[in-house]
């Protein structure tokens, strides 16, 4: 990702020079919005993240207390564990049917930039419309059962499952399908005259050739997944909640993110210092899960 | 495709421009949406409103205001069950609210963004203290501004249809022999006992914020010390008349429209079911009076009856009368705007035309000026007390971190009328008296 | 021999019946929506999956309450909605573009800090700023729908610079120095030399951010003056926030108008949307 450094770009000055001159109409627009609109944000939000607040003028700072109290929050612990166990499921969903189904796709078979178009339908209709779509699918399945979406937690599981599997899948498949058309057609060529079965010649040439593909969908499925807020809002809301036995509430499929949304938002404005440090900690998760795909990239990169 | 991207491109540059020169206009000081010729500097009110079903009434008293003095009002109301996460955003920001809702339990969250209302020209317009929240300072915080009232409903002219009437109900044996003769009879006479009883957010509160009262309101005269005498809610509840709550919850749920099963789903209509002759008995407030008689109910059927649940003396019960409704000025405001607001707010109660609209839509509003109200069940809830019975004061009001706690209660709901077994009932009990403490300790912790 | 090839074609068409099926499938939830848009309110949770008839047939009711449902005139969520998104495309495209190549070609210090910036930025998750950039679009008063483009043109610039950046590398120096020569100031030579040659990323850049904007939920929800404006998922959203009952049938047409657009701009655009997606999918 760095900018290589073009000798011929760095020293032709007869570019270089005039365009600096016009650095007020070519970077400052871009760059003011920048700190508008994130820059500043960002590190007053990690400054409050230290800080016991009601509004961001009234604060106190605490120091760490707030990283803590995140720790121990219960809620936040079950919310993260949920989160992984979805984003692992999803995951490994998402990535074997959006390549099943790219791989059938690239076989020449009869109608499919057809299936693709509709596959790839669901990705542009937002979260929070696809949530309510599925939450009267859902309700009107399982009301045969005398239950509903926000009733069962399996049901709430899953449902988020099928809805983002629904999404996601026309999107992986569309990266799988350029990687696949990558494959240079020799390689496929010299492996059935070697007499390799389709089997083979999927593990042995094809699968190597699209790793790069294969990174990129696992990780972005993964953080997918862990970022899920709009779907999970809209589907089940983090319902139903479950009593523990100090009659604190478990709001069994609540992800991440909508953990965090609720704690700011909800009634407690003690917590709301606590809700900034979740939010930075859950930066520092998703950051981590972007560098690890960045050198998983660049080993691959190294090794062809 | 070439013309389709040159068209594309011209119309990225022209609206780039347009919303450049858009960026750089708000560099002079505008007045938002404010005419312009105005001289004198006003300041404008902005009420972010508590009660859904109000919003109509006040969006148009709001634009009777505007009409008469040109000062702005802008109503805003959060949907049920998010007014805090709705108030917590809009404080922020700084045309934030000017007039807001601060019940007892809000007090420790935004008793210091109050302005002291003690002095106060809507103060003086008052006719009864009985409903200031004052904080530990002493600081007049926000007052009642309308009163209301809650218990069952009663379509007498359906009981009339089945050989009752209301007059018979003076206590919960008599109120389960009507319910359960009615429920006996159901396919001739073709209407339930009860209307549904959702237990969706549009609807739940009606039991786990108005029902469950009737527990609290026991303890509290069992005890008040424990309550500060009404000015705080205790830290722990004992839950000594949970099984009242269940006797009149299960018979609510037994004999009503609906399989109890189902309620989860929410997606029902009470008021609809009562309207419509589909029920005789609907659980829910003095608010609903105006709607109902909209929907063609004639006045002289309509009763409100007390929560009868099988409590000693329960005889000389009334209805619950209190407020959950509080002004709050926002201390924190512009002069001009709490200015303009408290005009607004004396305006609100002492002009002729504005307070008959808003008591239409509040109810009793307890101040010296303002209109008579019509409502027959506010009538009634007089009547009682009148005739010597206690009234079930609102208690209810100090549920701490009331959105979650009722979101459990909902949850352990949920769980019981699916399977209504004790086992589940004993998990009901937990999150409304365990999850007070919880939530109590979490609040003031 | 020609065994082998009848298995194979056996396979192939029960792949294609196998596709058919699933289309079926990922088609079958907007059906849903478009079967329910005519029903009666109670009918929709009650019998989902059947044909309204008769009695829970609403005609086209649900599209005209639809239309004042939820104290919120849809038309203009919708207005809003497209200001929005066109408003915030074009601020991205005109400024990250013309930054990206004043960054690739000057490499100073403060272009490198920019570049760098803008790539870290795009591995924030929103809920790290959400709060913060509330506040201060509120302060510089960005909380219109003609004021929010910039917003977005903030937080969203990270993925476009990455992408034009990327793309501005490999155009050759010679015809900008070619420009320079015939004296072209920077500005005509931006706009009349590169900005033609960086089209295709200029499309991907262009479908990417629309579907973000046009779909987001949360950033509009939190930033926007919400007494004033609101954008369509938005609507939506307050439409299940229960003011009194909730009405399926009139969510369901809304949800239904709210895709048709959608629809109808994918299916004649499909081309570069897809495209695009697999580009900026494989840079990011």
């Amino acid at each position: 990702m760095r900018i290589k450094h073009d000798s011929s770009a760095v020293n032709s000055d007869m570019i270089r020079r005039p365009i600096q001159r016009w650095a007020p109409l070519f970077l400052v627009p871009m760059v003011a919005a920048f700190l508008i609109g994130f820059v500043w944000p960002f590190f007053h939000g990690l400054f409050l993240s230290f800080c016991k607040f009601k509004t961001t003028s009234n604060w106190e700072w605490v120091g760490i207390s707030n990283y803590e109290k995140a720790l121990q929050d219960q809620s936040f612990m079950y919310s993260f564990g949920f989160t992984a166990v979805f984003a692992v499921v999803s995951l490994v969903l998402i990535n074997v049917f959006a390549f099943a189904v790219a791989y059938a796709l690239t076989q020449k078979i009869r109608g499919a930039n057809l299936f693709r178009t509709v596959f790839f339908m669901p990705n542009l209709i937002g979260g929070i419309v696809l949530g309510y779509i599925w939450s009267m699918i859902f309700d009107g399945f399982l009301g045969y059962y005398q239950t509903s979406i926000l009733m069962d937690k399996e049901w709430g599981f899953w449902g988020l499952i099928i809805l983002t599997c629904w999404q996601q899948i026309g999107y992986m498949m569309i990266i799988y399908i350029a990687g696949l058309q990558a494959v240079p057609e020799d390689m496929l060529e010299a492996a059935k005259i070697d007499g390799a079965n389709g089997w083979q010649t999927l593990f042995k040439v094809t699968i190597p050739n699209v790793m790069p593909s294969i990174t990129i969908c696992t990780f972005l499925s993964l953080t997918n997944g862990f970022k899920l807020f709009d779907q999970n809002l809209a589907l089940t809301g983090g319902y139903p909640f479950e009593i523990n036995p100090d009659a604190s509430v478990v709001r069994t499929t609540e992800m991440l993110a909508l953990n965090i949304y609720n704690t700011f938002y909800g009634q407690n404005t003690a917590s709301r210092g606590v809700a900034q440090a979740k939010a930075v900690l859950f930066f520092i998760l998703v950051a981590t899960l972007a560098i690890a795909q960045l050198t998983a990239t660049r080993k691959k990169e190294v090794q062809q | 495709m070439k013309k389709l991207f040159a068209i594309l491109m011209a119309l990225v540059m022209v609206l780039s421009f347009a919303a450049c020169g858009q960026e750089e206009a708000p560099e002079t000081p505008e007045n938002p949406s404010e005419g312009n010729d105005e001289p004198a500097a006003t300041g404008s009110v902005y009420w972010l409103n508590f009660k859904p079903e109000s919003d109509e009434a006040l969006k148009e008293i709001a634009a009777l205001y505007t009409a008469e003095t040109g000062v702005e009002v802008k109503i805003e109301t959060a949907a049920s069950g998010t007014y805090s996460e709705t108030l917590t955003a809009e404080m922020d920001k700084s045309n934030a609210p000017t007039i807001f809702v601060v019940s007892p339990n809000g007090v420790p969250t935004w008793g210091e963004y109050c302005l002291d209302l003690a002095g106060t020209p809507i103060e003086a317009e008052l006719a009864t203290d009985a409903y200031n929240v004052y904080d530990e300072e002493g600081k007049l915080v926000s007052i009642g501004y309308c009163y209301e009232c809650y218990g069952i409903i009663v379509n007498n002219a359906l009981l009339n249809e089945a050989g009752h009437d209301v007059s018979e109900i003076t206590n919960f044996e008599t109120l389960k022999a009507v319910v359960e003769d009615i429920t006996a009879n159901k396919d001739t006479l073709g209407f339930s006992a009860f209307t549904s009883a959702g237990m969706d957010g549009s609807s739940s509160w009606r039991f786990t914020g108005h029902l469950i009262n009737l527990e609290y309101v026991h303890e509290f005269r069992d005890d008040p010390e424990a309550w500060g005498n009404g000015a705080y809610g205790p830290a722990t509840l004992t839950g000594a008349y949970m099984d009242n709550f269940r006797n009149l919850f299960d018979l609510m749920l037994v004999n009503s429209t609906t399989d109890r099963k189902e309620l989860a789903n929410g997606g029902f209509d009470a008021a609809a079911e009562f309207a419509n002759g589909e029920a005789a008995f609907y659980c829910n407030g003095n608010w609903e009076y105006q709607g109902l008689l909209d929907k063609g109910m004639n006045a002289e059927d309509l009763y409100m009856i007390p929560y009868y649940s099988g409590i000693e003396g329960e005889e000389k019960a009334g209805l619950n009368c209190g407020t959950e409704n509080y002004w709050a000025i926002n201390g924190t405001a512009s002069e001009e705007d709490i200015q303009a607001t408290m005009d607004f707010l004396v305006w609100l109660v002492t002009d002729p035309e504005a307070s008959e609209m808003a008591v239409t839509t509040f109810g009793v509003m307890p101040y010296k000026s303002a209109a008579e109200s019509t409502n027959r069940f506010l009538a009634q809830a007089n009547a009682y007390l009148a005739d010597g019975c206690y009234n079930f004061a609102w208690v209810t009001n100090y549920q701490p971190n009331v959105d979650d706690y009722r979101a459990v209660a909902v949850a352990a709901i949920n769980a019981y009328n699916a399977d209504p077994t004790d086992a589940n009932w004993a998990t009901v009990v937990t999150a409304f008296i365990d999850g007070w403490a919880t939530q109590y300790a979490l609040a003031n912790g | 021999m020609k065994g082998s090839f009848q298995k194979e074609k056996l396979g192939k068409n029960l792949t294609t019946v196998l596709f058919i099926l699933l289309s079926i499938f990922y088609v079958f939830p907007v059906l849903m929506v478009v079967i329910n848009s005519f029903k009666v309110n109670t009918f929709v949770k009650t019998d989902t999956f059947g044909w309204p008839t008769g009695e829970s047939f609403a005609e086209f009711n649900n599209f005209i309450t639809g239309m004042t449902f939820g104290g919120y005139p849809f038309a203009q969520s919708v207005v809003y909605s497209i200001v929005i998104t066109i408003l915030g495309t074009a601020l991205i495209l005109v400024f990250t573009s013309m930054a990206a190549w004043y960054i690739s070609r000057v490499d100073s210090l403060v272009c490198r800090i920019v570049y760098y910036g803008c790539v870290f930025s795009m591995v924030v998750p929103f809920q790290m700023v959400m709060f913060t950039l509330s506040k201060t679009a509120d302060t510089l008063k960005l909380n219109t729908p003609w004021t929010i483009p910039v917003i977005y043109l903030g937080f969203g610039a990270g993925l476009a610079v990455f992408m034009f950046v990327g793309f501005v590398k490999g155009i050759p120096l010679d015809i900008e120095e070619a420009a320079a020569i015939d004296g072209c100031n920077p500005f005509r030579t931006f706009f009349s030399v590169v900005l033609p040659m960086m089209k295709p990323t200029l499309i991907s850049v262009a479908i990417l951010e629309i579907m973000w904007i046009w779909n987001d939920y949360l950033l509009p929800y939190l930033v926007l003056d919400r007494t004033e404006y609101r954008t369509i998922p938005i609507h939506i959203q307050y439409l299940k926030g229960s003011y009194g009952t909730v009405d399926l049938g009139a969510t369901m047409a809304l949800i239904l108008l709210s895709i048709i657009p959608v629809i109808i701009f994918y299916l004649t655009c499909q081309k570069h949307i897809i495209k695009g997606v697999a580009a900026g999918a494989v840079k990011g």
